[in-house]
């Protein structure tokens, strides 16, 4: 059954990320074995049965055609609004940050010369950080 | 034999389908498909599986794995709601292209 499973990686090798890739052989892998073994149930040789399967599989554009073009129009959707997202997030967080700065600075004595705005600041980051780790995430 | 963009286009009605009925593995779906249509509808079982795997990382379908009923064992695949709710859908575009196609073709159209 190594065959098999070294069939289906050589036929993604250029395809996918890693994660993908690696579910996908998985998955290929699985569906392929399960045909050889009911091949062989039905009385054919194993040898036979793995070369039958592997010759009638198909090929690389016959696993993209299952992704395209739907998903990968959905996929480009998907990275387009998770960047904006992300640009808006930092728009906003200067926002924020400008803000606090602002009447921080400006009633400074009120404040007891304590610079506030710094724990506002790091306190934030978390959203573009969110938004940027959304949109590595879709990309990838 | 029929053209394999149709095909595509197609594939996830065909499986949502299939699994609407009853749980199936993988060549199961290949095999139900093939005698179903008399081999007229013929895909390949790398574009099948591919779309398998595309459902389920869309969570419109999913997988546990099963016994066999003579041990071993097998990745079977249902239908979620989600994807009921799609399959749905699809059935509805799918009426409503079959009208304007009847509308536009005319007497060419046959049902």
């Amino acid at each position: 059954m190594n065959k098999i499973k070294k069939f289906v990686s050589n036929l993604l090798k250029d395809y996918f990320s890693e994660d993908d890739k690696k579910e996908l052989i998985a998955i290929l892998t699985t569906s392929l074995e399960e045909k050889v073994e009911d091949l062989v149930e039905a009385g054919t040789p194993v040898d036979e049965a793995i070369e039958k399967s592997i010759k009638e599989f198909g090929s690389t554009s016959d696993v993209l055609d299952a992704f395209s073009p739907k998903d990968s129009e959905y996929q480009k959707k998907m990275i387009r609004e998770r960047k904006h997202g992300f640009l808006y997030s930092i728009l906003g967080y200067f926002l924020i940050i400008g803000l606090a700065l602002f009447f921080n600075l400006q009633f400074i004595a009120f404040f007891q010369h304590i610079y506030w705005f710094i724990v506002v600041a790091i306190g934030t980051l978390f959203w573009p950080g969110t938004m940027f780790f959304r949109y590595r995430i879709a990309k990838k | 034999m029929i053209n394999s963009d149709i095909i595509r286009g197609n594939i996830d009605a065909i499986i949502l389908k299939l699994l609407m009925e009853k749980d199936r593995y993988g060549y199961e779906l290949a095999n139900e498909i093939k005698s179903r249509t008399n081999d007229r509808f013929q895909i390949k079982e790398a574009t099948l599986y591919s779309a398998v795997t595309r459902l389920e990382s869309r969570e419109l379908i999913s997988s546990y794995v099963g016994e066999k009923s003579h041990g071993g064992q097998r990745r079977y695949y249902r239908i979620t709601t989600f994807g009921k709710a799609y399959f749905a859908e699809l059935m509805k575009d799918f009426c409503e292209l079959r009208e304007i196609m009847k509308a536009i073709l005319g007497s060419d159209y046959h049902e």
